[in-house]
């Protein structure tokens, strides 16, 4: 399980601001723009879609970082694009250089990273975690 | 730290007073005006409205020689 092959990756989402976005909404905030959970969710998305494609099936990665700059108001209606660049690995660790933009604008700035993991030894350790807790 | 380039509001050739704006810049959801410090003339300008600027890039010069006989500051 290296993680090298994903150097250089490059991943896309977008999104249209609906109501639903907005911090009053998620409850982030209490003013109608782009919340910031929503431009992380965003962003986390892009550096699903850059790892889409290089993944085994057995493999996936989950989110353990996030280090974002939510620098400018985005608006209903407005588009916004996040683009995320695979930029370092490290045995199991991938970090994602993230950018989100709106127009011309960048709204948002950051790292992500990720980790590699097995996916049924994951989901079933965490299954067991669940019953022991007696969820 | 980021931000946007909103405004630039001088052009090269102004000569310019401590305190007057240079630019309007939009970072951390706010708008951040940048102010002369050294008055002058306008000699260069390195960004435009819509560009994305990273903390340490030059954005203005200006050249302070014709108002303190210094020479020319960013």
């Amino acid at each position: 399980m290296s993680t090298e092959r994903f150097l250089g990756a490059v991943g896309i989402s977008r999104m249209t601001v609906r109501h639903g976005d907005t911090a009053i909404a998620l409850g982030s905030g209490d003013v109608p723009v782009l919340g910031t959970p929503q431009v992380i969710a965003l962003a986390e998305n892009a550096t699903i879609t850059a790892l889409a494609e290089h993944l085994d099936q057995s493999e996936t990665t989950v989110g353990v970082r996030v280090e974002l700059d939510h620098l400018a108001t985005s608006s209903i209606g407005d588009e916004v694009i996040a683009t995320a660049t695979a930029v370092e690995s490290t045995t199991r660790k991938i970090v994602f250089s993230v950018e989100c933009h709106s127009g011309n604008h960048i709204i948002a700035k950051g790292l992500i990273t990720r980790v590699l993991v097995d996916r049924v030894s994951f989901i079933a350790k965490s299954a067991a975690e669940a019953l022991t807790r007696g969820n | 730290m980021v931000a946007n380039v909103l405004e630039v509001a001088v052009a090269v050739g102004d000569h310019v007073m401590v305190g007057q704006t240079l630019l309007l810049l939009e970072s951390m959801k706010m708008e951040i005006p940048v102010l002369v410090e050294i008055a002058g003339e306008i000699v260069e300008i390195g960004v435009s409205p819509g560009d994305v600027i990273q903390e340490g890039d030059p954005l203005v010069i200006i050249d302070d020689a014709s108002d303190s006989g210094g020479g020319k500051d960013r």
